[in-house]
């Protein structure tokens, strides 16, 4: 029964807070509610369940690192639920977007829950389809662009998926999702069938090369819809992933070396494009294809081989629920400097501060414990390099500090409202700071062995309060202080005299590039395309000799006459009645 | 005679009785008409129903009347006959509805739903047929009966494209005649599911049952609209908007979809067919015709030709389908039969309701269309996603079984066709919905032909909101008993039992 209310209850509240003018005034209370049974099920422990009339026979149920995302996944949508019901409440449109979030949030939870292809696949696309509701929510012809180019990448990334699925189920002979990895691991098209899933499902997740759509949609969205897709959203993508990742039980180094280098080439490239930006959102838009990114490298790390997939996954999964907490907690801070006045604004700049730092993995943060946790699996590899990797992930510290100072410095040049004042939407935000801080530094989410694997003896808090531990957290922080003190003391003023209007690479950089190729191709292909049209627009030639017998002009006079008579339906209909009849008794 | 065969006897009487008293009646009887109209269409639904339920509790229903030594007039159900029997009768029901309100007021209709119920009444025939001779004596009544239909308007381009309408028809069943005439010769009659026939003459005969094959392939594909033969289809669009939803969904295409599904499985068996190589010509054919129709429907403007081009495109899913052999790819031929149809009737009541409340025909005429008619283009959106094969709708089912059974049986470009389909299909049917849902309406307020308390006429209203939860339910309940799809599964699995 949760499992069905898990899909159940978001659906209802989309169609309720759409149409219904009480569900319209209560629709943050009504989206809390929604997200309940998700949430209850990302704590609690409770065992599948198969519902054998639903779509193609559906199955759910979820393991350790699907509960740790579905945990994540349910804190989001809650908590920007209840943000969107105040932050939109003078906005025209607003049952529009509680519609679209609604229909959303139903796919999120229940690619999560699912367990056989055919159901993940649905909410999958319903998830994809519904939030491109959210990105074109404002209207205005740059969201119309983004959702343009958002709806193309995700058919594309929707027609890889299912031939990558098609695939997989056929030669797993099954439509459970867990039988896929020992298929795929034992089939000679095995890692051609990755491949195809790292594709589609690598759309959705923000990768090189495909990640050009996400500075453009995930901006695009009001601030609510942009933290689910930052923070939630986007994590499926890592979870179509994982479904497909037969980790520990091959080595495919290439495929593993591959992730690895584009992994870490879009950690570090995505802060340098980050850093042109002039809108705080799209900063953390390309904040998001960094630490995706890194996600990526540690997946293509564990299609080394010699990791269990039990111990990697969750590590992964918590990464990307310390991330995806404290994204969406900047993504909906982006709406706070405007309007948070007086004392207020002290709780504010520490939330956003504590956000920064857990993402950069600064001391005493859950994103230095994730970080740890990944840092010991890499150690442990014999993948070819792993000492360079360890360097640029610390490279990549200092880039994310440099990129997220940068995206303070942005708010902080938001004016401020004089007055002292607080908007209702600021208690859903601390709510999800709270939430997020908790369940990432505490150990509960899990298992004990992945404990003792990452830390040994040592219980978690040593690790917290470890003088190395911190001062490993710190140098990196430490580093992007001093240059930023650096630059501004030089009187580069690097970042302070940044050209404020425009930024220096339009956000989508690739997309410009696939355009202007696309619009080379086109001029060169003209020709070849005209000649096309015209011969669309001609009749075939079938047709044409066709019609040459029938144009003459003795076959159009019998035929006219012909017709004239046929015009006239009693005659054909008697007629045929006679006919029939004629024929009935003659053959009879 | 026994019960059983008069009930399939009444089940052809219960459209065309009606269609014949229809005939007798004066034009200005509207509330007879109509009566009898959807009296017909709602015994027809009932027995056919009653049917379904007593041949699954094993029952037989077999009706066999003799005209001549070996040539016999032959009703029988099966499986097959029996879905497509209920899809017909279920959407001649709806569709109904909806022409009773769409031509309210209009001329000729005397006319109109006498052909209309004579229409229905060969459709379900066909359905029906328990012989390849029976068959093709539905198939020809179907072509002349909708003839009346597709040149109802009168006018000249209505004429024209009756003519063409015609000729095509016509010459198909002229070839399909001398296939089964043919078939009558070298075979003698052939009844559905005997296809032990054709297996033990094909040692003596191979030459004569392929040319046989594919002379009665052709005289269907033109029915089924398989490129070169599908020329018609777009040129009939003329007809009203409750005729082209019938002609696309149940009747003429289907007939000819059908056609081939009955001639490949039940008439040469698949086993024969595979052994004579005789479909991969028609794998060729169908995959051509899919993304030549896309490719087509791209260009249009005019929203119908847009769906004409379309069920093109889609219909030859089915001839696909049927072209593979497996298990998986004949369950999506065969669900794709009726889910084609549900989702095609959807789009052309949506497509008749925006044109008949608004007179809107253009595609780009359709911005914002979406407020001020949320329930008929909700209707529309399902369908259209179901097009592209998006689950949960039913489109996504076929598409799934087709492309399982493409790669089962290594038939990898076939998944290509598909992939390509789907993507021009979204890049087709996406426009129409993002103008009707994300697009601010022109300045010029055209007002409503027709005012009223709802978006428009609650007898236009009804059936597209039907259709077009039909078309979710059948892919969100795909998996539960009596769907489309545990049917289907269970006729291919019945298929493929006694092979290897």
């Amino acid at each position: 029964m949760i499992w069905i209310l898990v899909i159940f209850l978001p659906l209802m509240a989309a169609l309720f807070t759409a149409f219904n003018p009480a569900g319209k005034r209560r629709s943050g209370l009504i989206f809390i509610i929604a997200s309940l049974p998700a949430i209850w099920l990302g704590l609690a422990d409770g065992t599948g369940v198969t519902i054998d009339w639903l779509i193609l026979g559906t199955h759910f149920s979820l393991d350790p690192t699907r509960r740790i995302i579905l945990l994540l996944t349910g804190i989001l949508w809650a908590t920007s639920g209840l943000f969107a019901g105040s932050y939109l409440k003078d906005d025209a449109r607003q049952g529009e977007f509680s519609f679209y979030y609604g229909a959303a949030m139903s796919g999120n939870f229940g690619l999560l829950i699912s367990a056989d292809a055919a159901s993940f696949y649905t909410f999958f696309a319903l998830m994809t389809f519904a939030s491109y509701g959210l990105v074109i929510h404002s209207g205005t012809p740059s969201a119309r662009k983004a959702a343009r180019v958002y709806l193309v990448m995700a058919i594309i990334g929707e027609l890889f998926i299912i031939s990558a699925l098609f695939l997989a189920v056929q030669s797993a002979g099954s439509m459970l999702l867990a039988d896929i990895p020992p298929a795929l691991a034992e089939a000679p098209n095995g890692s051609f069938i990755f491949l195809l899933g790292l594709i589609g499902f690598g759309v959705k997740v923000g990768a090189i090369p495909l990640y050009f759509w996400l500075p453009l949609a995930h901006p695009a969205a009001p601030a609510p819809a942009s933290a689910v897709l930052s923070g939630a959203m986007i994590k499926a993508g890592l979870v179509g992933w994982m479904h497909f990742a037969p980790i520990g039980l091959v080595e495919w180094h290439s495929i593993s070396l591959m992730m690895v280098g584009l992994g870490f080439a879009a950690a570090l490239g995505a802060v340098i494009i980050g850093l042109a930006q002039v809108d705080p959102k799209t900063n953390l838009a390309y904040s998001s294809i960094s630490q995706m990114g890194l996600m990526t490298a540690f997946l293509g790390v564990g299609l080394n081989g010699g990791i269990p997939a039990e111990l990697l996954l969750p590590a992964i999964a918590l990464y990307a629920f310390n991330h995806g907490t404290a994204k969406a907690l900047l993504f909906l801070g982006t709406a706070l400097p405007a309007k948070v006045g007086g004392a207020w604004r002290i709780l504010m700049w520490a939330g956003l501060g504590l956000g920064v730092l857990a993402i950069a993995g600064g001391p005493l943060t859950g994103g230095l414990w994730t970080k740890y946790m990944l840092k010991t699996f890499l150690g442990k590899t014999n993948l070819p390099g792993a000492q360079f990797f360890l360097l640029l992930l610390s490279f990549s510290a200092i880039g994310t500090a440099l990129l997220l100072s940068r995206f303070l410095h942005l708010l902080y040049r938001i004016e401020a409202p004089v007055v002292n004042k607080v908007p209702a939407f600021f208690l859903p935000w601390i709510l999800l700071l709270i939430a997020g801080g908790w369940w990432t530094m505490s150990p509960a989410l899990l298992s004990a062995e992945l404990m003792s694997h990452v830390l040994g003896e040592k219980g978690i808090i040593t690790f917290f309060w470890h003088p190395l531990t911190n001062w490993s957290a710190l140098w990196p922080i430490l580093i992007t202080a001093g240059s930023l003190v650096m630059a501004f003391l030089l009187k580069l003023a690097f970042v302070n005299r940044w050209p404020g209007e425009k930024p220096l690479v339009p956000p989508g950089d690739f997309l410009y590039i696939i355009l202007l190729a696309g619009y080379m191709v086109v001029k060169f292909l003209q020709k070849g395309i005209s000649l096309l049209q015209s011969f669309m627009q001609s009749r075939h030639s079938a047709e044409k000799i066709f019609y040459g017998i029938l144009d003459d002009k003795r076959t159009l006079q019998i035929s006219t006459s012909a017709e004239a008579l046929l015009r006239r339906w009693e005659i054909v209909g008697i007629g045929f009645f006679i006919f029939f009849l004629t024929l009935f008794f003659f053959l009879r | 005679m026994e019960m059983n065969s008069l009930l399939l006897i009444l089940i052809l009487f219960s459209s065309l009785v009606p269609g014949i008293l229809i005939l007798l009646l004066h034009e200005r009887q509207v509330f007879m008409r109509s009566f009898l109209n959807l009296l017909g269409a709602v015994v027809k639904v009932g027995l056919v129903a009653w049917v379904f339920a007593g041949y699954y509790s094993g029952e037989e229903y077999v009706f066999i009347f003799g005209l001549a030594p070996d040539l016999t007039f032959a009703l029988q159900v099966d499986h097959l006959g029996l879905l497509f029997a209920a899809l017909s009768a279920v959407l001649w029901l709806v569709t109904t509805i909806y022409a009773i309100g769409y031509l309210e007021g209009g001329k000729h209709l005397r006319r109109f739903f006498a052909f209309f119920s004579l229409c229905v009444t060969a459709s379900t025939g066909i359905a029906l047929s328990g012989n390849v001779v029976t068959f093709f004596v539905f198939y020809e009544f179907l072509t002349l009966s909708t003839y009346p239909l597709v040149v109802h308007r009168g006018d000249d381009i209505a004429v024209e494209a009756g003519r063409t309408y015609l000729w095509y028809t016509i010459g198909g069943g002229t070839v399909l005649f001398l296939g089964v005439v043919g078939l009558f010769v070298v075979a003698g009659p052939v009844y559905f599911g005997q296809t032990e026939i054709i297996a033990n003459l094909v040692a003596e005969n191979e030459l004569q049952l392929t040319i046989l094959f594919f002379i009665m392939l052709t005289g269907l594909a033109v029915k089924a609209a398989i490129f070169p033969f599908h020329g018609w289809l777009p040129i009939a669009m003329v007809a009203p908007a409750p005729v082209s939803a019938l002609l696309h969904a149940v009747a003429v295409v289907k007939a000819g979809a059908f056609g081939i599904v009955r001639l490949v499985y039940d008439v040469y068996g698949i086993d024969t067919s595979e052994q004579m190589n005789l479909l991969t010509p028609l794998a060729v054919f169908a995959a051509f015709t899919i993304i030549y129709g896309s490719l087509k429907a791209l260009f249009q403007d005019d929203f119908k030709k847009v769906l004409a081009y379309s069920t093109i495109s889609q219909l030859s899913y089915i001839a696909l389908g049927v072209a593979i052999t497996g298990v998986l790819s004949t369950t999506g031929a065969v669900v794709h039969l009726v889910h084609q149809g549900i989702m095609k009737i959807t789009m052309f009541f949506a497509a008749g309701n925006v044109a008949e409340t608004y007179g809107y025909k253009k595609i780009s005429q359709l911005n914002g269309i979406g407020r001020r008619m949320p329930l008929t283009m909700g209707a529309f959106t399902i369908a259209a996603f179901g097009m592209i094969g998006l689950p949960p709708i039913a489109g996504f089912v076929s598409k799934w079984y087709l492309g399982l059974g493409a790669i089962e049986a290594e038939s990898y470009w076939v998944v290509l066709v598909l992939l390509a389909s789907s993507a021009m299909n979204a890049a087709y049917f996406l426009p129409i919905v993002y103008r009707a849902w994300f697009c601010e309406e022109g300045h010029e307020m055209v007002h409503r032909r027709r005012p009223g308390r709802f978006e428009t006429p609650a007898l236009l209203l009804i059936p597209v909101v039907l259709t077009g939860l039909f078309s979710l339910a059948a892919g969100v309940f795909a998996a539960s008993a009596n769907s489309p799809l545990s049917i289907a599964r269970e006729i291919a699995e019945r298929l493929y039992l006694y092979l290897p």
